[in-house]
């Protein structure tokens, strides 16, 4: 089964506890979205993805990875 | 809860509360062929007529015109909700038919006044249903992913 994970729990953490809030603003989506993307129940499109990477200061692939099973 | 989501709740309770009491209104009329004859009954209705587009119309159409408030997950909500709309509309047009072509069948004509209560079933019905669409996408969504 293929899967998408996220690191954007530990991004946050990492980035001085940045809150759910900043991190919707930054992105420029809604703090639900972002629950739903932390707690794996959402697959954003490559748009928003890009931009929660960019909010980190990141590579998309520092906060997504791709599974193939 | 997401704005819209708790946006969508408010119009769906709203317009269902309206919905009963007019449902309420025409069945303890007695008889339904009758409520073009009574001027506060068709009052009530048209009130509950554009009451419950309107409802949903301010509340959640307005809420999509605030980009911080609505965002791609919200949309693809939107977009799935319309498919419950459809079938709702749909559903109801087959059991006003059924119905009505069983009661009336011995007849064989429908009273004329049906034609304005199908049309308003359904205008009353298809915003209700999104709202509803709604709902069960957010819940959907969160359970399943």
């Amino acid at each position: 089964m293929d899967r998408v994970r996220n690191r954007i729990r530990r991004l946050r953490f990492d980035h001085d506890e940045m809150t759910q809030e900043e991190l919707a603003s930054r992105a420029g989506c809604t703090r639900q979205t972002i629950i739903a993307l932390e707690q794996g129940k959402y697959v954003p499109s490559i748009e928003l993805a890009f931009r929660i990477a960019r909010a980190f200061g990141a590579s998309l692939e520092e906060v997504f990875q791709y599974e193939h099973r | 809860m997401a704005p819209l989501q708790k946006r969508a709740l408010y119009s769906f309770v709203i317009g269902l509360v309206l919905t009963i009491a007019l449902i309420i209104v025409l069945v303890l009329q007695g008889d339904i062929t009758a409520f073009g004859e009574h001027l506060r009954l068709r009052l009530f209705m048209y009130t509950v007529l554009i009451g419950v587009p309107l409802i949903y119309l301010i509340l959640v159409n307005l809420t999509l015109r605030k980009p911080s408030q609505v965002d791609e997950r919200d949309r693809l909500i939107i977009e799935r909700s319309a498919r419950a709309q459809w079938l709702a509309v749909i559903f109801s047009l087959v059991i006003w038919t059924i119905v009505l072509t069983e009661i009336y069948r011995d007849q064989g004509q429908v009273p004329i006044v049906f034609i304005n209560l199908i049309f308003m079933s359904a205008l009353i019905i298809s915003p209700l249903a999104q709202s509803l669409g709604i709902l069960v996408g957010y819940w959907n969504m969160n359970r399943n992913g």
